[in-house]
C-alpha cells in the first residue's frame, strides 16, 4: 500500500514513517506494561522508570509530526497517500495519548496516594492484560496491514469496557464496605479509567489501520 | 504488494516484516484496472459543451474512444493524464481544431450551446471566436500590446468607433490581469514582454473576442512559479464569465484551479467528478495510480 511508486524515494520514506510510527507503538506499549506493574505491585521503581521515559515518546510523536509535514510539503501527496499519511499521524496520536495515560497511572504511585487492596490490584492486573494485548494487537495490525486484525481490536474493546465496568462495580462495592479506603477507591477508580482508555486508544488506532488496509487489499488485488 | 514478505527499504535492524493480511475482510473501494465505462458523472447542469461518443482518429490511430463529457457554465474542466492520453486531442475538438490536421476523423456529437459544431455549414471561425484557445508557449503576434488585443475584435466587427476598441483592450487586458502593467506602453511590442506577462496578453486576445468557453491547454508549462500563480488566480477569476476546459500534466494545478477533473487514459475518459473525490477519493484504480505516481 505505501509502495509502488514511481519515485523509490518516496516509497523509502512512507516505508520510514511507517516504521517510526511503529516504534512509537513499541515505547507506548513498554510504557503501559511498566505502569500496570508499577500499580499492581505497587513498585516505585517501575512508576519512576515511566515518568523518566516519558520524554522519548513525546519526542517520538515530534519527530513522526515533522517527518509527515515534510512529506507532505515535498510530495504533494493524493488520494491513499495522503490518507495513509493522515492515519499514521492520528494513531502516532492515539499512541501519544496512550503514553499519558501510562504516566497518570504512575503518577498515582510515585505520589503515594494509597496502595490499592488485593482486590483492586487483581482487577488492575487484569484490565491491563487486556488493555496490553489490544495495544500489542493494534500494533501487529499496523506492522501487517492487516484489516482483519484491527478489527479484532475494534471488537475485543467491548471485552475491556464490560470488564472496565464490572471492576468499577466491585471497586464501589469494596468503598461501601470500608468509607475509610475513599481516598485509595477514588485512585483507584482513576488508575482503572486510565486502563480502559488506553482500550480506546488502541481501538481508534486499530480504526485507522483498516482504512489503511483497504488500500492494501487492493493492491494486491492485481 | 504482492503475496510474499515484503520489507518495503526498512533497515534490517528494525526486525518488523509486512506480511500482507488475509483478503476479505475489508470491502473494495476502487474499480479495476479495466478501462470500459466512465465512472462518475459527465453531465453537468447547466452545460455549455455536451459531447457524446466523441471518436478521434489519426489515420489507423484511434485517439479518443467513445469519450462523453460535459463542460459546464461558470466552471472549470480540468483534464489530467499520461502523455499521449487523448486529452489534447479532445480539447482540440471542441473548437474544431483537429480539421487542421490532415488525416484526422471526428465522429459524435459535440453540442456547443445546444447546437451541433461539427456541422459542415457551421462558420469554424465564429466557432472559434466563441470558443478561444490559449496555447502551452505564449504565441504574441509581433504587433504592439494594444494591437494584440485589438487584432480579434477588429477581424469580428466588434468595436463599432475607436473609443469602442479602446473600451474593449481596457477591458479585456483588466480582465487578464495586466492593465496595470502595460497601460503606460500599450504601443510598444507584445513579444518584449516577459513570458508569464506574454501568456496573459494572449489570454486578453482571447477573452477579447467575448467567447463562451476558454480552453487552455497546458496554459502554465513554460512559466515560472510566480507567473503560473498569477495565471492560476486569473483562471479562477475569468471562470465567473466564461466556461474553462484545461489541459494540465500538473496534477496539483489541476487540483487549484478546477472544479471537476476528467482522467483520461489511453483515449479512455476514465473518470469524471468533482476534483476534490478525484483527488481524495478516486473510484477508478487507474486514476489513484496516476494522481500517486504510481505510473505515468
Amino acid at each position: 500500500m505505501l509502495e509502488g511508486h514511481i519515485s523509490r524515494s518516496f516509497d523509502g520514506e512512507l516505508a520510514g514513517l511507517h516504521i517510526r510510527v511503529l516504534e512509537m507503538g513499541g515505547l507506548a506499549l513498554d510504557q503501559v506494561r511498566a505502569a500496570a506493574r508499577a500499580y499492581a505491585e505497587w513498585d516505585l521503581h517501575n512508576a519512576q522508570l515511566v515518568m523518566d521515559r516519558e520524554h522519548t515518546i513525546i519526542s517520538s510523536g515530534a519527530r513522526i509530526y515533522d517527518d509527515q509535514l515534510g512529506l507532505i510539503a515535498r510530495r504533494n501527496p493524493v488520494a491513499s497517500d495522503l490518507r495513509a499519511i493522515i492515519a499514521l499521524a492520528k494513531i502516532a496520536a492515539e499512541l501519544d495519548r496512550a503514553g499519558a495515560e501510562a504516566c497518570k497511572i504512575a503518577r498515582t504511585v510515585l505520589h503515594q496516594a494509597g496502595r490499592p487492596g488485593r482486590g483492586t490490584s487483581t482487577d488492575a492486573r487484569h484490565l491491563a492484560n487486556l488493555a496490553t494485548s489490544l495495544l500489542r494487537l493494534s500494533l501487529e495490525a499496523l506492522d501487517q496491514l492487516d484489516g482483519e486484525l484491527a478489527e479484532q481490536v475494534i471488537d475485543r474493546d467491548q471485552d475491556l469496557d464490560a470488564e472496565y465496568a464490572a471492576g468499577l462495580r466491585r471497586l464501589l462495592s469494596r468503598a461501601l464496605e470500608d468509607p475509610a479506603q475513599l481516598e485509595v477507591t477514588v485512585e483507584a477508580a482513576f488508575a482503572l479509567k486510565a486502563l480502559e482508555r488506553i482500550g480506546d486508544h488502541a481501538r481508534n488506532a486499530a480504526q485507522q489501520i483498516v482504512r489503511i488496509a483497504e488500500q492494501a487489499i487492493l493492491r494486491r488485488k492485481d | 504488494m504482492n503475496e510474499s514478505t515484503q520489507t518495503l527499504g526498512r533497515s534490517a535492524d528494525a526486525g518488523l516484516n509486512l506480511r500482507p493480511a488475509a483478503r476479505g475482510a475489508v470491502s473494495s473501494r476502487l474499480e479495476g484496472a479495466t478501462i470500459g465505462q466512465t465512472i462518475g458523472t459527465v453531465t453537468v447542469v447547466d452545460p455549455v459543451f455536451s459531447c457524446r461518443d466523441v471518436n478521434v482518429h489519426y489515420g489507423t490511430k484511434h485517439a479518443i474512444k467513445n469519450v462523453s463529457l460535459d463542460v459546464g457554465k461558470k466552471q472549470v474542466l480540468a483534464m489530467i493524464g499520461p502523455s499521449g492520453c487523448g486529452k489534447s486531442t479532445f480539447l482540440r475538438c471542441l473548437n474544431r481544431m483537429n480539421d487542421t490536421i490532415a488525416g484526422a476523423r471526428v465522429s459524435g456529437q459535440i453540442l456547443l450551446d445546444g447546437q451541433d459544431i461539427q456541422d459542415p455549414e457551421r462558420d469554424v471561425v465564429q466557432l472559434r471566436a466563441r470558443v478561444g484557445m490559449v496555447f502551452q508557449k505564449p504565441n504574441p503576434f509581433p504587433k504592439s500590446i494594444y494591437d494584440n488585443v485589438a487584432f480579434g475584435p477588429r477581424l469580428h466587427g466588434l468595436a463599432r468607433s475607436r473609443a469602442d476598441l479602446d473600451e474593449l483592450v481596457c477591458t479585456s487586458l483588466q480582465r487578464a490581469g495586466l492593465w496595470d502593467e502595460v497601460k503606460d506602453r500599450l504601443t510598444q511590442s507584445g513579444t518584449g514582454l516577459s513570458g508569464g506577462q506574454q501568456q496573459r496578453l494572449c489570454i486578453a486576445r482571447t477573452i477579447a473576442v467575448k467567447p463562451h468557453v476558454l480552453l487552455m491547454d497546458e496554459p502554465c508549462s513554460a512559466l515560472d512559479p510566480i507567473a503560473t500563480a498569477r495565471i492560476e488566480d486569473l483562471i479562477d477569476e475569468l471562470k465567473e464569465f466564461f466556461a474553462i476546459a484545461i489541459v494540465t500534466h500538473s496534477m496539483q494545478q489541476a487540483a487549484r484551479v478546477s472544479q471537476r477533473t476528467a482522467y483520461f487514459h489511453m483515449g479512455s475518459l476514465v473518470e469524471v467528478g468533482e476534483t476534490d473525490r478525484i483527488f481524495t477519493n478516486p473510484r477508478h484504480r487507474l486514476t489513484e495510480d496516476y494522481i500517486t505516481g504510481r505510473f505515468g
